[in-house]
């Protein structure tokens, strides 16, 4: 295929979601006008379909959130040392990237103490503090937290990567990129073969669960390939959760259910935000994609491609935490989530990636190509249409339908069946707000009793929420990807603090 | 298969992989919903759109609905002589296309009953009905005897003007703080009509040939004659007089004219048209400060012809006022 030919493949590719995704907003809006009829057929069976689908993935969460209490506890160290050694437990290391953008101590600290208070040996960790050199303070930073954790780690690195190298944009995964090859040179002069090395990519707020690293060597070493894995544990926003306003808290709380979900859909589960993998691995695939904001699922992809479709995701059901994302009042508030969401939509650059390379690829399989690009179209249409779909379209045939439709049955029993169909979320929104509660990190100091009632009370907003980071910045990211004004990475505002 | 399935899982090393037993669980739990979805969404569909399963005949009818909203709620409905368990606001749904005879009873309201059309797949709405009581709540709210009224339906507050006593009385709504306001000039012949000032701090009274402006304001002592205002109109018969939105300008409309007068002592009213013929008919809008009259006017053949005029009098307000004042000096 010739590069121009490529070029407007991809273009096509970019181009199909949000096509999609405005097409069918469009249509039921002019189905509505023209037809409402049809309109409100379409509406019912979605609203059918969504209550079903609610009530299907409540059960995958009922059923992650058994793992995780399941495992909770699990002393995986121990069990990796009683494994036989030829399975390779005693060269393992554990090299840990924090890429850092504008965090601070105030941020990075936190996370380095949660890996020093891990339950495994320290001398297995090199630990790559990848500050970027643009921010002004990096080399002050680097050599506070090297000063303070330099000698907590078998190895520690401080690296900083330089601003516009050719081909690069202002991502992280660029950043990543630079501090994994940096301690490539460390694993060559320490002659470490690449196989016996896990990577983990987190990001600069994430706090570890102690057994975090003996769960992922146990799962690494028991596995059949574990090469042609990546490892994903279970994200919660439970840094600073019980100082978060509720809007941000609920939106945060709900994308931790999500991966929940995700990871009990095996065929469909890909790496987000905090993950692992094989160094070996991350080696042949060429690292992070280093002009891509979604650098935590490309790699993935990445990873499918490289095996041949023969790559998984593993789901490690030991929770790592971060921080909720908000600042000091609700309006900033929203417009943080708001980027923050559309920064994760603009996960949809992966189809067109993906698109291209499974066209191009004869080694898989054309079902499995196919099944796998539904999917992720699939999802990201979903996410964009859904709670316009429920919340806006739903009652445009009564609006535009006139004195002719507002006469007939169907009129007078759409918005009852949508009310009947919609009490039965009411159990699996119970459920939910029990789950949340059980995964809240103990109450801290100086905060009421009173919050609890506020967390469960909280929940009710949902309804007014779903739109603002339901819909819209799925759109929105969409949008810019059809008309190819390319995002560039944003990082989140974070910290314990209030900003 | 789970059988099999548990006997792989304890084979392999604890919490390694996903259970396979939630797999399992999850497969069987993702083609239930896939029968749910398929299995029930043609008895939603077919239920919102009017659809029933007739068991006689083995198919499905499509049927239509009558919706029944009261004023009050809460009456018992019959349809066909039957009383159904709902009560108003009700909807019967499932009825074949038909006539079907509708009843509402409560207690202490007059039925009402009619027969209502039901067509397939249609809603036949039966949501204007008003029950009337039995005993109407009627209730007397004057305390002294009257010959007209006014209710001021925004204040909640009623005017009753006794003609022999000459005596203008109020009360709020409910016939409570019943008090004299004002009283009427003497020698005021007969009353043709009277109105409450927009402000409510004045009234006026017109007969044939005389218009007076009564203060209201509890301030000013109605006893003196000198509160009055007695416009005289002994060459003209008065047909209609309006309050302007000011509540100082009287619309007088006689048989000869239509006149703006200021409602002071010794105001001399500045005739806005001359009529051909005295008004059948007057109308003032009040908000949009236009009056409506008819009058008669003779066409180019000579043949005379009632006509209906519009005077906007909001925007020459002003040239009202230099005309009154110009007329004055």
């Amino acid at each position: 295929m010739s590069k121009s030919k490529e070029r407007d493949c991809r273009r096509f590719f970019e181009i199909v979601p949000g096509f999609l995704s405005w097409g069918i907003i469009f249509s039921l809006v002019f189905l509505s006008i023209v037809f409402p009829v049809a309109c409100a057929i379409i509406i019912i069976s979605f609203d059918f379909y969504w209550i079903i689908r609610t009530v299907y993935l409540t059960t995958l969460l009922i059923m992650a959130h058994h793992q995780i209490f399941r495992q909770k506890g699990r002393n995986w160290l121990e069990l990796c040392l009683r494994l036989d050694a030829r399975r390779g437990w005693p060269d393992l290391r554990q090299l840990v990237i924090f890429p850092v953008c504008n965090e601070g101590p105030e941020v990075l600290r936190p996370s380095l103490e949660a890996l020093r208070a891990s339950r495994y040996p320290k001398d297995k960790f090199i630990v790559v503090m990848a500050f970027e050199e643009r921010n002004p303070y990096a080399h002050e930073n680097a050599a506070l937290l090297e000063k303070e954790f330099g000698s907590c780690f078998g190895s520690y690195l401080s690296t900083f990567h330089p601003d516009g190298l050719p081909g690069e944009g202002r991502t992280k995964g660029a950043n990543a990129t630079w501090g994994a090859r940096e301690a490539k040179k460390l694993l060559d002069s320490r002659k470490i073969g690449y196989e016996h090395a896990i990577v983990s990519c987190f990001d600069a707020d994430t706090c570890v669960d102690p057994e975090y690293f003996g769960c992922l060597s146990y799962h690494f070493l028991v596995s059949d390939k574990p090469h042609q894995a990546s490892y994903q544990p279970m994200p919660v926003y439970n840094n600073n959760i019980w100082q978060a306003p509720s809007f941000a808290r609920l939106i945060e709380i709900s994308s931790s259910f999500c991966q929940m979900i995700e990871s009990m859909r095996l065929e469909k589960f890909v790496t987000f935000s905090s993950h692992s993998m094989s160094f070996k691995t991350l080696v042949e695939v060429d690292y992070w994609p280093r002009n891509m904001v979604s650098d935590d699922s490309v790699i993935y992809w990445k990873g499918f491609l490289h095996y041949n479709g023969d790559y998984r995701v593993i789901p490690l059901y030991i929770t790592v935490s971060m921080d909720v994302a908000y600042s000091s009042n609700i309006f900033k508030t929203i417009i943080v989530q708001y980027k923050q969401k559309r920064r994760w939509a603009w996960g949809v650059e992966n189809f067109p990636f993906v698109a291209t390379r499974l066209v191009k690829n004869s080694n898989i399989g054309l079902f499995r190509k196919t099944r796998r690009l539904f999917h992720l179209l699939e999802s990201h249409v979903t996410w964009a249409v859904w709670a316009v779909i429920l919340v806006l379209i739903g009652p445009l045939p009564i609006f535009f339908g006139g004195r002719f439709f507002s006469q007939t049955a169907l009129a007078y029993n759409l918005p009852k069946i949508t009310g009947i169909l919609f009490q039965f979320t009411l159990f699996t929104s119970l459920t939910w707000i029990f789950l949340s509660w059980t995964i809240l990190p103990p109450r801290p100091r100086g905060i009421g009793w009173f919050k609890n009632i506020i967390l469960v009370l909280e929940w009710f907003f949902v309804p007014g929420i779903i739109l603002v980071v339901g819909s819209f910045p799925a759109l929105d990211a969409q949008s810019r990807l059809m008309l190819a004004r390319y995002m560039e990475f944003n990082p989140t505002l974070k910290g314990n603090k209030v900003l | 298969m789970f059988g099999r399935l548990r006997k792989k899982h304890k084979e392999t090393p604890a919490g390694v992989r996903v259970d396979p037993v939630f797999q399992g669980a999850r497969f069987f739990l993702f083609f239930l919903s896939l029968v749910l979805f398929f299995g029930g969404l043609p008895f939603i569909l077919a239920f919102a759109l009017g659809y029933k399963y007739n068991v006689r005949t083995m198919s499905f009818v499509k049927t239509g609905l009558i919706y029944i909203k009261t004023q009050p709620e809460g009456a018992s409905v019959y349809l066909n002589g039957r009383l159904i368990p709902e009560k108003t606001p009700a909807s019967i749904e499932e009825l074949l296309p038909g006539v079907y005879r509708i009843a509402l009873t409560m207690e202490k309201y007059y039925p009402w009953k009619s027969e209502v059309d039901v067509e397939a797949g249609k809603v036949s709405r039966v949501d204007k009905v008003i029950l009337f009581p039995l005993k109407p709540d009627l209730q007397r709210l004057n305390q002294e005897g009257f010959d007209l009224f006014r209710v001021d339906a925004e204040k909640g507050e009623v005017y009753y003007m006794d003609r022999e006593g000459r005596i203008i009385y109020r009360s709020d709504s409910a016939g409570e703080n019943f008090e004299d306001i004002a009283s009427l000039p003497e020698k005021f012949g007969q009353i043709s009509g009277w109105d409450i000032s927009p402000d409510r701090g004045r009234l006026f009274v017109y007969g044939p040939h005389q218009v007076s402006v009564v203060s209201l304001d509890s301030r000013s002592n109605y006893e003196y004659p000198d509160s009055f205002v007695n416009l005289d109109y002994s060459r003209e018969k008065v047909i209609r007089v309006f309050w302007h939105s000011d509540s100082y300008h009287l619309i007088a409309v006689t048989n000869r004219h239509v006149a703006v007068v200021e409602s002071r002592a010794l105001s001399k009213p500045v005739n806005l048209v001359e009529l051909d013929k005295e008004p059948v008919e007057v109308f003032y809008d009040v908000k949009r400060q236009t009056l409506y009259f008819s009058d008669s006017a003779k066409y180019a053949d000579g043949t005379p012809r009632k006509n209906l005029y519009k005077l906007e009098l909001s925007p020459e307000l002003y040239i009202l006022e230099r005309l009154i004042r110009k007329t004055d000096e």
